[in-house]
């Protein structure tokens, strides 16, 4: 009967591995920088795991992490990423990380060919026979395309260099699985950060995660709470950085964890190709999402953020529309109908002013000239209630404040833009607008939303409320 | 042995069932006119039917309404060609009983689904499929995996088809090819062996296939008319030929929305066929950006199902007289050009999609005034660039083009879709040529920052900017389109990630 390891518990990062831009070599500076920054919140480091881009590294540079992770852990365990596809490197990589000095080996499901259970089997029995060093089992069926059985886990804990596994799968039905038939035995770890706190609540040693180099101090927040029983704290704790953490998980793993790091002062350089530093698997947009987290995480204080002083759009209201070239003048001469609409409180304050009128009009050029681009930082966007469905009569939003950067680009186009359509398409519906002016109709929406604001739900509801005002001064009087 | 039966051969359309109203339970019904016109519509062309099939809706129908439409196709079709009706259900017992009511009410054969939802094991299977051949009436089994869950492997398969006296035969919708092959190997000469997946018509009768129920014989029976028929004559040149142009079509039906599909499909072509029932809705899996490339493909030479028809364009005082394949949806008459605004969508990819702001107008109107003005100030600074002189076409980008490779793919690939959309809606009369010098083009076109795949960047503009200008001259969403959509609406970019 194996008997457990006393170090093999609470929170281990996945290292991501650092690489110099260019000639994508390791950068061994950084590395250092990324083990002393996470050190004091962690029981032990991981490297060359998925994160760390295990497959795209040679057995020597494998080994030369494990050796940096040994000297910079302070007599923390070391535990290496082992995995291969051959059994024969696998083996070779494991003996190597012994010679280097690793407390374990991580060994993930043998991959790219499928071979058998038996050989799955197989592979483990040959590494935990052939090597004097601990394994941990890896199971992340997302990237390999496939589970290591159950049933093969159930014999392979009986080795008794086996001593636990890891499950990134999220799958909780799974890891209850291996706890009930090899819980007694080896330890398991959960390795998707998006389920921690419940694997850990149902009785994993710890966690292997790769936000465990972000926030580890969250997760071992959370192993202490869970300790003392005190489960509704920690649930807050995990809700706080669910959304980083399904980033982490889902779109971009380590190259999104190398995002974060970079923005809260490491940088661990660009991944290894064919993956991207941005524009791949981790998009811009959601690049964007990652620093608005990292913002909000108090406890990622290094982060700085940017303060933006604004106004929304005061005095009389014929005389918010200079920047289209309306004057009260031509308002009023040429029988443009305004109206103005303001909803929702704090960040989610929004300010619409609106001008419509018929296309024949100073406001038919006006609406032609925004679309040629003239105020930078301020692109117009057509009213669409989503990608094909525009509306009528066809409608301009345009962001009275400077769009700095993405995510305030992201707070407008989507959420703002379709509740502008939604507020029309209401309006339509109540039958305010006369099919001649459908056609004959265009609008303006100035549209002043908090550049700081974050929640696309409430932003929602406040712009489709605040036009919902506006366009009530405007056709109300068609109507009814 | 042989066939066990002589008339389970050829093209039969899995047919649509036309509602009369799509929401209200209670004023829901079969169109009964609708579906008798969409009979002697694909009759000519077919060697059987197949009413309340996957494509029928069969699975959101009252048996009632099922045991109707039956009848009514029977009636209409008067004996002319085999009427094979879907009568699966979920349950042996009910499968059974609507199996027994369709032999008793004269079908041909019935096509009878795998069980599905809760998913059977594969004896389960089969013993429901052999307490559905005791009814007596010929049946064909029906292998859908992608919709009933269950596929049937050809071990079962295979031994239904040999050991039950009434299975004539088998669909294959799965497009398993391999599955199929196997199907050959085992029972081909004993049982008719149909292919059910509009992609590979053409592989499966070439390799062996008896015959096709397809969704999309609805709405092109003659083509794959000309498949079979060249098939069977060992021209596999043709039938190659006929399926290569009709293969984005069969891609559009059966992989977005196939009974919406059809359904906008036949309506685009004049045929008074309404929408399917919810929870399917208009511009779902088959996106409006699907119906746009879908009656493009239905006006294509040989497919020849939307026809051309003359519009009116009303420039000031001139007139001018054009001919477009024109769909109910298309005014006969156009008459302001002030400024028409419509916007194009085309994807995949994500980071290769188009996404078009089109604005089109007069000269000397506000669109013709705002290109002079930019091209006279910021134009080359921002990036705009006048991209056609027939029409006079301005270039904006949506987002600014930052390194060379942007600039690549905005000023060389995209530029090239967009005026191969212009070209192309002058040859079809949409942009006719007497118009060419009066009007200009505001093109927003956005590329996203990292796009790679050159040739989508192009393909995904031409279809955007096709889609807009058609949409800019028939003032399409329509106001009833945005009110019947607005709840489902759901904008991609409205949630966090």
């Amino acid at each position: 009967m194996p008997v457990k390891l006393p170090w093999l518990r609470g929170v281990f990062p996945a290292l991501v591995t650092p690489f110099t831009r260019k000639t994508e070599e390791i950068d061994e500076g950084a590395y250092r920088c990324l083990i002393r920054h996470v050190l004091p919140n962690v029981d032990g480091l991981v490297t060359s795991g998925t994160t760390g881009e295990f497959p795209y590294l040679t057995c020597e540079e494998k080994r030369r992490l494990v050796e940096i992770g040994v000297e910079e852990a302070h007599g923390r365990p070391v535990v290496a990423g082992c995995g291969a596809s051959s059994t024969q490197e696998a083996l070779a990589l494991a003996r190597d990380a012994k010679g280097a000095g690793a407390s374990a080996a991580l060994v993930v499901t043998p991959y790219f060919l499928h071979p058998s259970d038996k050989g799955i089997y197989q592979h483990f029995y040959d590494i935990a026979t052939g090597v004097d060093l601990p394994i941990i089992l890896y199971n992340i069926p997302q990237v390999m395309d496939r589970y290591l059985p159950r049933n093969v886990v159930e014999d392979l804990a009986d080795l008794p260099n086996i001593v636990a596994l890891k499950d990134s799968s999220g799958d909780l039905p799974y890891t209850m699985e291996l706890l009930e038939y090899a819980g007694d035995r080896i330890d398991i770890f959960v390795g998707h950060d998006e389920v921690a706190l419940p694997a850990l609540a149902a009785g994993v040693s710890g966690f292997i995660l790769a936000s465990a180099q972000v926030y580890p101090e969250i997760w071992q927040e959370i192993i202490r709470l869970v300790g003392e029983g005190r489960l509704e704290e920690a649930r807050a704790r995990q809700r706080g950085v669910q959304k980083l953490s399904r980033i982490f998980c889902r779109y971009g793993g380590g190259v999104a964890v190398k995002a974060a790091l970079k923005m809260m002062g490491l940088d661990v350089g660009p991944p290894r190709r064919p993956l991207k530093t941005v524009g791949g698997a981790l998009l811009h947009e959601t690049r964007a999402e990652l620093r608005l987290e990292l913002e909000e995480l108090a406890a990622c204080n290094t982060i700085s953020v940017e303060e933006m002083s604004f106004e929304y759009p005061g005095g009389s209201l014929p005389e918010r529309f200079g920047d289209l070239e309306l004057t009260p003048q031509i308002i009023a001469t040429q029988g443009l109908r305004l109206g103005s609409g303001m909803a929702g409180e704090g960040l989610n304050k929004v300010q619409i002013d609106l001008v419509a009128g018929s296309k024949g009009t100073a406001l038919g050029d006006a609406y032609a000239l925004q679309l040629t681009y003239p105020l930078h930082g301020r692109e117009a966007l057509t009213a669409i209630l989503e990608p094909g469905l525009t509306v009528r009569p066809a409608t301009l939003l345009l962001p009275t404040l400077p769009q700095r950067n993405l995510r305030q680009a992201n707070m407008i186009y989507g959420p703002a833009q379709s509740a502008l359509a939604q507020a029309i398409v209401d309006v339509l519906e109540k039958g305010w607008i006369s099919p001649a002016a459908v056609e004959d109709e265009v609008m303006i929406a100035l549209t002043t939303v908090h550049p700081r604001a974050l929640d696309r739900h409430a932003l929602y509801g406040s712009v489709r409320t605040a036009a919902a005002q506006a366009l009530a001064q405007v056709f109300a009087e068609d109507g009814e | 042995m042989g066939y066990k039966t002589e008339w389970l051969k050829g093209i039969f359309p899995a047919l649509v069932t036309p509602f009369t109203a799509d929401v209200d339970a209670a004023r829901s019904g079969l169109d009964e006119d609708a579906y008798r016109e969409l009979i002697r519509f694909v009759l000519p062309h077919v060697d059987g039917l197949v009413p309340c099939g996957t494509t029928g809706e069969f699975s959101y129908m009252t048996l009632e309404e099922r045991k109707q439409a039956i009848e009514v196709c029977l009636d209409e079709v008067a004996g002319r060609v085999p009427v094979v009706a879907g009568t699966g259900c979920t349950s042996t017992r009910e499968t059974v009983a609507l199996t027994e009511w369709a032999r008793d009410a004269g079908v041909t054969g019935a096509l009878v689904v795998a069980p599905y939802f809760l998913k059977p094991s594969f004896n389960e299977v089969y013993d429901h499929f052999r307490a559905v051949d005791r009814v007596g009436l010929p049946i064909v089994l029906y292998n859908i995996p992608q919709c009933a869950g269950t596929h049937f492997r050809w071990w079962t398969a295979e031994g239904m088809v040999l050991d039950f006296d009434n299975t004539v035969g088998i669909k294959d919708s799965s497009g398993d090819m391999p599955f199929l092959e196997a199907l050959f190997e085992k029972v081909k000469g004993e049982v008719s062996i149909f292919n059910g997946h509009d992609e590979v018509v053409q592989a499966a009768l070439a390799a062996g296939a008896d015959g096709c129920i397809l969704a999309s014989a609805n709405l092109i029976p003659d083509v794959w008319q000309r498949v079979y028929r060249a098939t069977l004559e060992g021209d596999l040149e043709t039938a190659q030929y006929w399926q290569q142009r009709v293969q984005k079509l069969a891609r559009i039906v059966v992989r977005c929305g196939s009974t919406q599909a059809v359904k906008e499909g036949l309506r685009m072509m004049g045929l008074p066929i309404g929408n399917s029932r919810h929870p399917v809705v208009p511009g779902g899996a088959f996106r409006r950006e699907d119906r746009d490339e879908l009656r493009l493909q239905l006006e294509l030479a040989g497919v020849d199902k939307i026809e051309k028809s003359p519009v009116a364009y009303i420039l000031g005082k001139r007139r001018v007289e054009t001919e477009v394949f024109a769909t109910p949806q298309t005014p006969c008459k156009i008459s302001d050009f002030t400024l028409r605004v419509g916007e194009g969508f085309a994807g995949p990819p994500f980071q290769e999609l188009g996404h078009i702001d089109l604005l089109l107008g007069l000269k000397n109107g506000p669109v013709g005034r705002a290109i002079k003005r930019a091209m006279e100030g910021w134009g080359d600074e921002r990036g705009l660039r006048i991209i056609n002189e027939r029409p006079r076409t301005l270039l904006v980008p949506t987002v600014t083009a930052r390194t060379a490779k942007q600039r690549r793919l905005l000023y060389e690939h995209a530029v090239e879709g967009i005026n191969l959309a212009i070209r192309l809606s002058v040859e079809d009369g949409f942009l006719p040529e007497a118009i060419l010098d009066d009007i200009v083009l505001i093109i927003n076109s956005f590329v996203h920052p990292a796009a790679s795949i050159a040739k989508r960047v192009e393909f995904n503009n031409y279809k955007a900017t096709r889609y807009a200008i058609r949409k800019a001259l028939e003032n399409r969403p329509t106001v009833e389109e945005l009110i019947q959509e607005k709840a489902a609406a759901r904008h991609p970019f409205r949630y966090a990630p």
